[in-house]
Formats: structure tokens, sequence, C-alpha cells
């Protein structure tokens, strides 16, 4: 059969359906995959840990692929009588404010000074990179070898500093001081993307408004203020939300640096869940630790979003 | 035509998951009752053993454990050993992550404190289900016993060591002491410590008096357990009912707040960090596995010639028991062939042909009476000073939160320590914390 008007034969369709809900099957069909993956691989692991934990369940239900026995709220209870909890929460809070504040204001002063036309900016770009190629693990042990309390560089550089009143500074053995060593490792490492995402967003700042604001007579603050930071919104979101995220889960840089220690000082929601899961093996309390810890997260962001708004500049 | 295109490659993804499943578990039933058909047979078709070892991954010890491989595989051809490594802090969670996805292996070579979890676990099996009883007659009782859960012994014992006292000759001298009188009691070392922590390196660091491990991990508790037991105290009763309420227990930890505040002990070391000090000629005196001679002795060869070993010393009303240390064998029941295979394995690793030239590359005790004359122990300079601590090691109760009681006992020497707490209320929080986990 031949269509008159076009010229062409026509083809005849498998299954009659209007066109609109043909489009709706078809991409309905390219997101199964992605559908699929996510159920699998995200929502189908939080329930099940979220029914773990309020269960007994530990590691010989796994091997002997028996269930584990439901106990209620027992898990929960238990941790927030062992105080270890309360503890491990006022840690997590604090190790991320501490970072990511501080991750936040180094990362825009590294990208504004090298958006500046600064001699070498490509080049410092790229050697900026390094702390965050390297791999977590590596970066403890390096910040573990600098803490050292016998021959560790930052041992000697405050000898020296001190003309010798202080000998023997030791960071990471300190339960006040601990939390801030592993702070600081964190943001050596976090600092170089940061730095480069609020870059690639001050390259988005356009030229002409910039220009408008100097020939009204805005100074550099009034530009930074009032043109910089809103075009930097979005970014500035992302990167902030991507920075709780990231310190909200950091394990390695803390397990391989403190192990939780000393005396529980760094033990974050993270080590915790770690220990309860792992040094423990009961799953059902490291499951509840879990998700304590989802929740707080979904929390924190939720409130971060309603802080900042959803609104872009046009 | 694309959209043809992009839903078959939509099909593709979506099947290509299946891909992902776990492997058909090992449904091989366990049979963990005494004197079955392993005794005595040799397996007639091919057997491969998985055997998990961190030591692999170790310097100083792959050539020893290849050599173990080699040999073997030629003595008996019809039996291949597939190494399963990982680290030393990673080998066990591989080990029981394999087995929830139906992969077990065969044996594992690990330490005595990780014979609760796997028997918690269900994956161990008492090792004279697969063993003889005339082979496990040569193994002293008390070593045995070490390794019991209900009486019944969940790993064996390769070779075994307490926690003895290393110490530096040279150090000793240099203080003015004599280094053939290492002390004998805790108030004999703190006057030694009074004169050797006036020491400096000759290139002016400090030289520490007295080692004891307090960072948080496992093997730093089971140090400040046989501590305790120095003083005469407990850590848990036979029964695994926390024992903190004597006296011994509350003096160790005036000891271990005592060592800090005159800055004897490095704060918060593990024992990779004493043995990096004893080496480096800045530690003085400290507790350790006798096989951790091996660890400083890669950082400084030279230590041979001034290291010298001695029995733990006793504090308060206690003679200086200690608890028994041990690299273990933890065997696996993967059916008949397998457990053959595994008794003719296990038969030759603790024989006198493999260990001497074990014990030859690390200091450390057979478990095997068979094996008290080796020469190789008879005549180690570095044991030789400790060779009657063995008398005193006394087993420790077993309980499948082992791990992280001996991370709360590790907690309260940091409380009391660098934390500042008074050993009373640093007591009292880890008794809290302790009970939680044996209830």
């Amino acid at each position: 059969m031949v269509n008159k008007s076009m010229g062409r034969p026509l083809r005849k369709k498998l299954i009659p359906v209007k066109r609109s809900t043909g489009d709706i099957i078809f991409s309905s069909l390219l997101l199964l995959p992605a559908l699929i993956m996510t159920i699998t691989f995200i929502i189908v692991p939080i329930v099940d840990s979220v029914i773990k934990s309020f269960q007994d369940f530990r590691i010989k239900n796994i091997i002997s692929g028996q269930p584990g026995e439901w106990n209620n709220f027992a898990n929960y209870i238990k941790l927030f009588q062992s105080q270890k909890l309360i503890g491990a929460i006022i840690a997590t809070f604090s190790f991320v404010l501490f970072v990511v504040i501080l991750q936040f204001i180094f990362g825009m002063i590294l990208a504004l000074i090298l958006n500046s036309k600064v001699l070498f900016a490509r080049f410092i770009r790229s050697i900026m990179m390094t702390p965050w190629v390297v791999p977590t693990i590596i970066s403890a042990l390096i910040w573990m070898w600098m803490f050292q309390p016998q021959y560790g560089l930052v041992k000697y550089f405050v000898g020296v500093f001190s003309g010798g009143a202080i000998t023997d500074f030791a960071m990471l053995n300190n339960t006040k001081t601990a939390l801030l060593g592993i702070g600081i490792a964190a943001l050596w490492k976090q600092i170089p993307l940061t730095t480069l995402l609020l870059l690639a967003g001050l390259q988005n700042v356009p030229d002409d408004m910039l220009e408008a604001a100097t020939i009204d007579g805005a100074g550099r603050t009034r530009k930074f203020f009032s043109i910089v930071l809103p075009y930097l919104k979005s970014v500035i979101k992302i990167v902030i939300s991507m920075a709780i995220i990231a310190n909200f889960k950091q394990f390695p840089l803390i397990w391989t640096m403190t192990g939780g220690g000393p005396d529980n000082s760094t033990t974050t929601l993270a080590v915790l869940s770690y220990r309860e899961a792992f040094i423990s093996n009961n799953l059902g309390s490291g499951a509840a630790v879990t998700t304590i810890w989802m929740l707080l997260m979904v929390v924190v962001i939720v409130i971060y979003n309603k802080l900042l708004g959803t609104t872009d500049i046009d | 035509m694309k959209k043809i295109i992009a839903l078959l490659l939509t099909i593709v993804m979506v099947f290509s998951l299946a891909a992902c499943g776990k492997p058909t578990p090992n449904t091989k039933t366990p049979s963990p009752s005494p004197g079955d058909a392993t005794q005595g047979a040799i397996p007639t078709e091919p057997v491969t053993l998985k055997f998990a070892n961190y030591a692999i991954l170790e310097t100083g010890y792959e050539d020893f454990w290849n050599g173990v491989k080699e040999d073997f595989e030629k003595k008996y051809e019809n039996i291949t050993i597939e190494w399963v490594t990982a680290p030393y802090g990673e080998i066990v969670n591989q080990v029981i992550n394999m087995a929830g996805g139906g992969d077990k292996v065969d044996i594992l070579f690990g330490e005595i404190g990780w014979t609760p979890v796997f028997e918690d676990a269900g994956l161990s099996v008492p090792v004279d289900t697969i063993l003889s009883e005339e082979f496990l007659d040569d193994f002293y009782p008390a070593m045995l016993e070490a390794c019991s859960i209900n009486g019944r012994p969940y790993a064996l014992p390769m070779y075994v060591s307490p926690f003895v006292l290393y110490y530096n000759k040279d150090l000793f001298t240099k203080a003015g002491l004599d280094p053939e009188k290492p002390p004998k009691t805790y108030d004999e070392m703190l006057d030694m410590a009074e004169k050797l922590s006036k020491l400096k390196t000759a290139d002016g660091n400090k030289v520490y008096a007295f080692g004891q491990t307090t960072a948080s991990v496992p093997i730093s508790g089971a140090a400040l357990t046989a501590m305790v037991y120095n003083f005469g105290g407990r850590v848990l009763t036979d029964d695994g009912e926390l024992d903190a309420d004597s006296k011994a227990f509350k003096q160790t930890f005036e000891m271990i707040k005592l060592l800090d505040e005159k800055g004897y002990n490095p704060q918060n070391a593990k024992l990779k960090d004493l043995r990096n000090l004893f080496a480096l000629g800045q530690l003085a005196m400290y507790y350790d596995q006798s096989w951790g001679y091996n660890g400083a002795s890669t950082i400084n060869p030279d230590i041979k010639n001034f290291t010298a070993s001695a029995p733990p010393l006793a504090g308060g009303d206690g003679s200086g028991e200690s608890i028994l240390q041990a690299a273990t064998l933890v065997l696996m029941d993967n059916g008949t062939a397998q457990k053959q295979a595994l008794r003719l394995l296990v038969e030759y690793l603790v024989s006198a042909e493999v260990l001497n030239d074990f014990l030859a590359i690390t200091p450390a005790y057979p478990a095997r009476q068979s094996m008290k004359d080796l020469e190789v122990i008879t005549k180690s300079e570095i044991l030789k000073g400790a060779k009657d601590s063995l008398d005193k090691t006394m087993p420790s109760a077993f309980v499948p939160t082992l791990n992280d009681i001996n991370l709360e006992l590790c907690t309260l020497a940091q409380s009391v320590t660098v934390g500042g707490k008074s050993v009373e209320q640093g007591i009292a929080d880890f008794k809290t914390a302790a009970q939680a986990l044996l209830e």
C-alpha cells in the first residue's frame, strides 16, 4: 500500500496506540534499567537495612540463611542507653560543621585567586588537584605520619615555633584535638574539588554584568556579594550538599587515623556503625545506627535545601 | 529503527543485571562429629583447599608460605592450595563475606582472639572432627584448652607466646643498669624506668622507658588483658561474666595512668608503633607477642645485637601470669574429601619439618610437646630470657564480643591517660559499656 500524500509505503503498526501513549511507553521502557538498578541496589538494601535494625541479626544468620529474630526497638534502646550514640552524633555534627564551613571558605578564596588571572594559574590548578586524587587511605596514612607524636613533622614545627616550649605535641592522642586533626586531613583532601567546582562557576559569571556594575561605581565587595554570589548560588548549593554528604559518611579517614579513639572522641556515626556491625558482629545493631545516621542526613539536607531556597538568578 | 535499537539496548541492559547474581551456594552438609571418614584417609580425587591467609601479604613471610604450598602440593599431587588473601585487618570480614555468598574457605590462618567470632558465626568446626586423636594428643592440653569453647577446640594453635617483655640491653647499660638483670616486678620496672627515661638517643630524641600498647585495636585490648593477669586479675570469669571489680583490675589501670603521668609510656600507641620506637632505640622495654620481634627487626636488622626478652612482670598480689597468644588454624567443613585433604595439610603445617623453618624466621614457641626441644627454640638468643613465661600463661574466657570487649579496654586505658579521667570513673564507664556487650 502506498500513502499517496507522502509518496512512500505506510508501515503497519504492531499495536495500534496513540502517538502520545506510545511515547510514554517508549520512554518508560528506556527508564527501566535505571529504575531496576535504583530499586535493586539502593531501595531494597535501604529497606532491608531498616528491617534488620529491628532484629537480632548476626553473622550466623547470614551463614545459616536463618532470618533474624524480631526484637522491636531493642537495638535502638541499647544504643541510646550506652551513650555511645549521642557521643557519635555530636562527633559527627562537629566534624561536618567544621569541615564543610572551612572547606567552603578556603575553596572560595582559592577559586577567587585562581580566577583573578594570577600567574601560573593553569599550573596551580593542575597540581592543586593532587590531594583529591590520592586515595583516602593513603591520605590518612600521610597525615598520621605528619601528626606522629615522636617524630612527626607537625610535632617538629610546633617545637620550633614554640621555641622548644612544647615538646610533646600529639594532636591525634588528645581527646580535645583528635577530631580537629582528622578535620585538617579531610580539608586537605576535599578543598581542591570544591575549588575546582567554584572556579567553574566563577568562570560562568557574565562579564557584561560585572562591567556594568563597575561603570555604575560598584566596588569589589559589592560586586562579589550582589553579582558573583547570586550567580554562583546553584553551584554553591551543589558544592555544599556534596561536602555535607561526603563528610557525614566519612569513614576511612577516621578509622585509619584513630579507629574512633582516643576515648571514643572521634567515634562518629560511621565508625560506630562499623564497630557494631563488624567488630561486635551485631549486624542488627549496626543497621540501627545506619538508620539513625541516614535519617539525620536526610533531615540535614532537607533543612539545608529549605534554607538555601530553590530560586535561581534569572 | 532508532526506537527499536534503543529498546534492544534497554533489554540487553536489563538482562545483563542477571549476570550479577551470586554463585550457587555451597550446599555440602557439615558433619561436626568426631572420628569420621577423614581419619587416615587420603583423597582419591583432585581437591582444592581454599586457604585464607593474611601473612602471605606481609614482608618476610611470603617465601615461607609459598614454600609450604609448593612442597605440600609436591607431596600430595592431587591436592592444590588456593590462597585467599586480604590484609590482617580485613581477612576476618573477607572470609565471612565469602561464606555469606556461599563460598566458604577450608582453612584460615589467624589469631586466637578470632576463635569465638568464627564459632559464633557457625563457620568453624571443632578441630577434633577433622584431626586425629593421636595428632591432637601431642599438643599441650593447656594450649588446646585456650582455644576451646564449651570444652571443644575450635582452633588449632600453630605456634604460641605470652606477651613477653622485650628490652634494649644497650640502653640498660647506658643507664647504669645490669643488662642481664631485667625487672621482675612492676616496682622494679619503675625504679629502672626512672633512670632509663633520662636517656636521649644520639640525635637528641626522648627515650621512653616502658611501652604498653593502648591504641584502639583489639590486639591492644588483648595486651591490656595480659597486664591485668600480671596483677593477678581477670577481665572475664571462666563463665564469660565481667570481672572488673577486683583490686588487681584497678591496680592495672592505676599503673597505666602512672606510666602515662611519668611520661614513660608512648601515648595511645599501637604495637607497630612500639616496635618502631624499639627498633630505633627510643624505647627501653615493651610488651609484645614473641613474634612481634620480626616487625621490629624489619625496621632495624641490628636489633638482634641489643634485644633480650624476659617473662611478664608481676604486679600487686599477682605472680606475673599472662594470657596465651597463638597463631591458629581455624578449620571449616566443606565435605569429606575437603576434610581429608585438610587433615593432611594441617598435619604437614604443624610438623617439626615445617615449623623448624618458620620458627627460624619468627621467634615463637611450638604448641606440640614433641617439638619442645627443637634446636631453633632451645638455641634462640631472643627467646632465652622469656623461656619460662609459658608456664604462667592462663586461658582467658571466649565470648562472641571479645574483640569489642578488647576495644573497650583500650578506651578505658585511653580515658585514664589522654582522657584525664580518674581510674574509678574510667572503670565505671568500662563496666557500663562492657556489660551492654555481654548481655
